[in-house]
């Protein structure tokens, strides 16, 4: 019995001080894994800095870090949307980034205070199963995807993910919620098939005959093509909303005691090895110079050209309101 | 002899217990009144909270209709008839606990679909599981057992002198099974009957694998996708509302039910039912469950985990391995601690006192508190009031312990029934100290029980994945957590190994409970302790 109690005290003190110990880096990672672990670990193999990595969705990791206020655990942010850092740098969380960190990133993304760093940049596009749709019959603005009746039931678009909200809230920027309120009520009359959060899940489904098109961003389309799935991409035409650029990014909190080594894995990330590591291992467009892509992608100044022009400042406020408008048609 | 006052250390866990799950709860009630009037009238008067309290309740009875038309056939099966091998019935009827829903959930929708393992070895494009029948047909799978377990024990101690008196009064086989059987296997029915639901309404992985919104699902949708956690706090007091109504429901049907023996009797077993050509039908359940809830789950595993075996990952099994057996050990102890107290204050003073019995009962609320909701309450209050504690390893153990509490206190109860406490007293006046009496005389009597209690609540920690997603410190990752994340990803082949893992810890685990409970029945052990595992006998089935 005694024996019993102690080796329980010993190792909830063991599991205690396993917590505690660190005083390294924390990561609060809306991305996930697959893309952040490789280069966490290059990182500490080249600093000797070690790093905790809390994955989350974006949604989850801000209300945490909003919730934890002074005391949250977190050095780093690293979102996966323009909307969840703007989010963070609207509530003043983030450190002011030197011009040192910004110099060689491209300024497509880059907010003007420099509160957060821009690490890759997406589309959102529509992808088609090659074998059930042709491409000319598809709709030239997002907009009019409600329209489409003979899609009914083969629709396939993910409301909890935050790319999604992201375009949605890039909708009531450009056209005001009138307009978005009438296309989410268009588009659930067509019974779209929620896929939640998962994109991977929903192009499997795609594949499986269970819908025709989805609303996704472009790399998940590249990945499946890889796989050679009968799926391809589709773009709007120049400047629709449905072709909307969105940047991943990380921040420092102020909150942070190591902010030092924050900067160094900041600038880890903006590294031509991390950026060629972004690129080749989710077709994700490099925000530095100079990096050669595949020729399946479109190239980064044409594609640019595709997404309209959107003031990411005003994101964060729209977010919650496409949540907002989500609940009330019964979709979140 | 004993004095008639418990010792006040033995007390204070019970105390612990119902502080340590009231606490943040009351929290919760706290942070979900903080928004604005006009806000919380929008949000409690969501027509959207209609909808989700009727899935959930509609998801509840049909999973306790599907559970009842699977496990009373195979319990009687087990019990009744000469069907054989009954060994086997027994396994079909326990294995599937081993297996969590959502590693059910993530085989069935791995195993159909295009591309899917069904596909793949026959050409049929078999569809997929979703929406309110997939996440029925999940749970019913995976949560049969409970009712199974506590059917088959009632079935097989239930006096057949009963049943004879009517067979003799002239009531045909079916009348008598009708009017006699079925009605003396409410209370057991009641007991399995409070678990499976309070599963269902806790439960938020198959349902939102299958795209079926419920209470849960909400809350766990809530919170990973809003920027705001006041709707998910609401959420949370909904659920508990609900549950609350079920479990005052079952107290109300469970009043007044009293169909235990008046007389010892004698200790036969039942008549044997000759089943004839219905051996058919009977075989065909049987397979038909053995398919489904055991080959496909384990065939579409191995088939993923064959078709894309990355030999890298089998690092992060390991490590995830270990932090997983780490935690559920380390839970065991702490668990297994706190529910001595408990049982043992039910056992000695249950009889003459009231307040005892109901410190007993402390440990069926945490139980009875859904995960995601407790999981929250917690959150919210470690960061507010003790906020050292928040994402370490210390509070996810208080978790565990809390809310697997009344897992443990079953097992060491049935033992303590055995271990009279006339031999604490005769230790007691050979002059050994209260203290020295428990430690000397009773905890070895009763070791066996706080090995199972020890050993349900390492395998219900290894499959529990609410608790952990939410409370774990970073970096914290468990093999449940490591197949939730992959398969919300869809990516089959990434979680298959962590699955089988889990899966194939939960069977071995399943077993050495199940021949332990089952080695110990021996005849005239059969009346007080019907083998059933612990977590399948609240007392009198009301646990609060």
């Amino acid at each position: 019995m005694k024996l019993v109690l102690l080796a329980t005290t010993a190792l909830l003190l063991a599991g205690t001080s396993l917590a505690q110990s660190n005083t390294s880096l924390t990561i609060y990672s809306g991305r996930a894994k697959t893309f952040v672990d490789p280069v966490v670990q290059q990182f500490e193999k080249q600093t000797g800095i070690k790093v905790n990595v809390r994955y989350g969705t974006d949604a989850q990791l801000v209300a945490a870090i909003r919730e934890e206020g002074a005391r949250s655990p977190a050095d780093v942010y690293w979102g996966n949307s323009v909307g969840a850092l703007g989010e963070l740098a609207a509530e003043g969380k983030f450190s002011k980034l030197g011009t040192a960190l910004t110099r060689n990133v491209s300024d497509d993304y880059l907010p003007d205070n420099r509160t957060w760093l821009p690490t890759t940049v997406r589309f959102r596009t529509l992808a088609y199963n090659t074998a059930k749709i042709k491409p000319a019959d598809l709709p030239d603005s997002v907009l009019d995807l409600p329209k489409m009746t003979s899609l009914k039931g083969r629709i396939g678009w993910t409301v909890s993910y935050p790319s999604f909200q992201d375009f949605l809230a890039a909708m009531i920027s450009k056209y005001g919620e009138a307009t978005t309120k009438t296309w989410i009520e268009g588009m659930k009359a067509l019974q779209p098939k929620d896929y939640k959060t998962s994109n991977v899940g929903m192009l499997e489904a795609m594949r499986a005959g269970e819908i025709d098109v989805a609303l996704t961003n472009h790399y998940y389309i590249q990945r499946v093509n890889r796989l050679s799935y009968p799926i391809e991409t589709y773009f709007f035409k120049n400047g629709d909303i449905g072709n909307l650029g969105n940047a991943t990014g990380a921040g420092i909190l102020k909150t942070s005691k190591n902010q030092r080594a924050a900067v160094r894995l900041l600038q880890a990330l903006v590294s031509k090895d991390a950026q060629t590591f972004f690129l080749s291992v989710n077709f994700e467009y490099p925000v530095i110079g100079n990096i050669l892509q595949p020729t399946t992608m479109l190239p980064y100044a044409d594609i640019i050209k595709r997404s309209p022009r959107i003031d990411p400042t005003v994101l964060p406020k729209n977010i919650e309101k496409a949540q907002k408008l989500l609940r009330d048609a019964g979709l979140l | 002899m004993i004095s008639r006052r418990p010792p006040l250390l033995l007390l204070l866990p019970a105390v612990l217990t119902v502080l340590g799950v009231l606490l943040p709860l009351a929290y919760l009630v706290f942070r979900a009144f903080g928004a604005e009037a006009s806000e919380l009238r929008e949000i409690v008067f969501r027509t959207r909270n209609l909808e989700l309290a009727g899935n959930t309740l509609g998801l509840t009875a049909a999973v306790l209709a599907c559970t009842t038309a699977v496990a009373l056939p195979l319990a009687f099966l087990a019990t009744r008839t000469d069907f054989r091998p009954r060994r086997f019935l027994m396994l079909l009827g326990v294995l599937p606990l081993a297996i969590p829903g959502y590693v059910g959930a993530y085989a069935l929708i791995a195993a159909s679909g295009f591309g899917g393992t069904i596909q793949a070895l026959t050409g049929i494009n078999w569809p997929g599981p979703s929406g309110f029948w997939g996440a029925l047909g999940v749970l019913t799978l995976f949560t049969f057992p409970y009712l199974f377990l506590n059917l088959h024990a009632a079935l097989r101690t239930q006096d057949p002198s009963l049943e004879e008196a009517a067979r003799l009064l002239g009531r045909t086989p079916w009348q008598t099974f009708l009017s006699v059987t079925v009605p003396h296997l409410r209370p057991a029915w009641l007991s399995g009957a409070l678990l499976t639901g309070l599963h269902v309404l806790g439960d938020f992985s198959v349902v939102s694998l299958m795209r079926y919104p419920t209470f849960s699902a909400a809350i766990y949708q809530q919170y990973t996708a809003a920027y705001d956690r006041v709707y998910s706090a609401w959420l949370a007091l909904l659920l508990l509302v609900l549950t609350a109504a079920v479990l005052l429901l079952e107290a109300r049907l469970m009043r007044g039910v009293s169909l235990s023996r008046v007389s010892p009797g004698g200790a036969r077993q039942p008549t044997t039912v000759r089943l004839g050509w219905g051996v058919i039908p009977a075989w065909a359940l049987v397979l038909l469950l053995t398919g489904a809830a055991l080959v496909v789950p384990l065939g579409t595993v191995v088939y993923w985990l064959t078709r894309d075996f990355d030999p890298a990952a089998l690092v992060d099994l390991w490590e995830a391995a270990q932090t997983a057996l780490g935690a559920a050990a380390v839970a065991a102890i702490t668990t297994t601690l706190l529910a001595f107290p408990l049982a043992y204050i039910g056992s000695r003073y249950g009889q003459q006192h009231r307040w005892a019995r109901l410190t007993e009962r402390a440990a069926y609320l945490g139980y009875a508190t859904p995960p995601l909701a407790f999981a929250l309450a917690l959150v919210f209050f470690s960061l507010r009031v003790t906020p050292s504690l928040y994402q370490t390893f210390p509070l996810l153990i208080a978790a565990y312990t809390l809310h697997f509490v009344a897992e443990a206190v079953g097992p060491i109860r049935t033992s303590l029934a055995h271990a009279t406490p006339r031999l604490e007293e005769a230790a007691r006046v050979l002059g050994l100290s209260p203290l020295q009496a428990l430690t000397r005389v009773t905890l070895p009597l009763i070791r066996p029980g706080l090995w199972v209690s020890a050993a349900f609540v390492f395998l219900s920690v290894l499959k529990e994945l609410p608790l952990t997603l939410l409370l774990s410190p970073t970096g914290f990752d468990t093999l449940a957590r490591n197949v939730w994340t992959y398969t919300e990803e869809a990516q089959y082949a990434a979680a298959a190994p962590y699955a089988l893992a889990l899966a194939l810890s939960g069977a071995l685990l399943t077993l050495l409970i199940l021949r332990r409970e089952t080695g110990k029945a021996s005849p005239q052990g059969q009346q007080s302790t019907p083998h059933r595992l612990p977590e399948a006998s609240p007392q009198q089935g009301t646990p609060l």
